[in-house]
């Protein structure tokens, strides 16, 4: 994966594929769940967009850009890890990957608190339409994060390149998602 | 910039994520509605960048041309469909 980006590519796409084809199949998967209810959510917004863009004043932007911060710097961080792996650094690799699902776990908190605001608030899946995609998407995502951590702790645990380029893919796409995820929630007036 | 390929995609992720949320305050500190859309596409093309940022430099698909071409041609259909779904109750 990242760590072993630099090598000449070969002629067979398939051989092209960094990592592993399944992860990669599971990658698409997601990105296509995540893809399609990001469109429904803007599918949606079209009939009542000052609906949407009054219930998304009830959203904790600030709160949302810091974890998108912390999740893009765990990202960097696993892929990192997978680079000193490559490069036989067993210790630093396990360092790196603790730090990356340190940060995992920051994000997880931050979000924890701004679910448990909306709950003091009030607010529910049956509020708004906003609200239903709002907790319906970042659910499922913060849900893909907890899984993410385990894979973290888990490649750290059997920690051969082949796991970490496997286990920190999933830990990007969840990365990746989050991208497109709050801007589309969070910032879109 | 840095050289470090990682280093210099992670550095632009953060420039990407800092401008995304400083177009959101300005947007809220209150704007036109032609100008709170085109914020709004703005934020979306760099939302579009930063997918990309990740899919090249994190997971690795600037090594494998084939796939990056596949999924550049993919995600940017995909951010044309969200920006027309965004623009739609504009027009």
């Amino acid at each position: 994966m990242s760590g072993t980006a630099r090598t000449i590519p070969s002629a067979d796409p398939l051989e092209q594929l960094p990592g592993d084809l399944m992860m990669w199949v599971l990658i698409v998967s997601e990105l296509l769940v995540f893809g399609a209810g990001l469109a429904a959510f803007l599918s949606v917004r079209i009939t009542d967009p000052a609906g949407f863009a009054a219930a998304q004043d009830h959203l904790h932007r600030a709160a949302a850009g810091i974890n998108t911060v912390v999740l893009v710097t765990s990202g960097f961080l696993a892929a990192l890890a997978v680079r000193a792996r490559c490069g036989g650094r067993r210790g630093r690799t396990r360092l790196l990957l603790a730090a990356a699902a340190l940060l995992g776990t920051v994000f997880l908190v931050v979000k924890g608190w701004e679910f448990s605001d909306a709950f003091a608030a009030g607010l529910s899946t049956e509020t708004h339409p906003f609200f239903t995609f709002y907790f319906l998407l970042t659910g499922f995502h913060f849900a893909h994060v907890v899984a993410g951590i385990v894979i973290l702790a888990l490649i750290g645990w059997k920690d051969s390149p082949h796991s970490l380029e496997v286990g920190t893919a999933f830990w990007h796409m969840v990365d990746l998602v989050w991208v497109i995820l709050f801007p589309v929630l969070y910032l879109l007036r | 910039m840095p050289r470090d390929p990682l280093l210099r995609a992670w550095t632009a992720l953060i420039v990407l994520c800092l401008g995304s949320t400083a177009i959101a305050v300005a947007v809220g500190s209150g704007l036109s509605k032609t100008a709170l859309t085109a914020a709004g596409a703005v934020i979306l093309t760099l939302s579009w960048l930063k997918a990309r940022l990740i899919l090249n430099a994190y997971l690795g698909l600037a090594a494998a041309p084939f796939w990056r071409k596949g999924f550049e041609i993919t995600l940017a259909l995909y951010a044309l469909l969200l920006l027309g779904l965004y623009l739609s109750p504009a027009i």
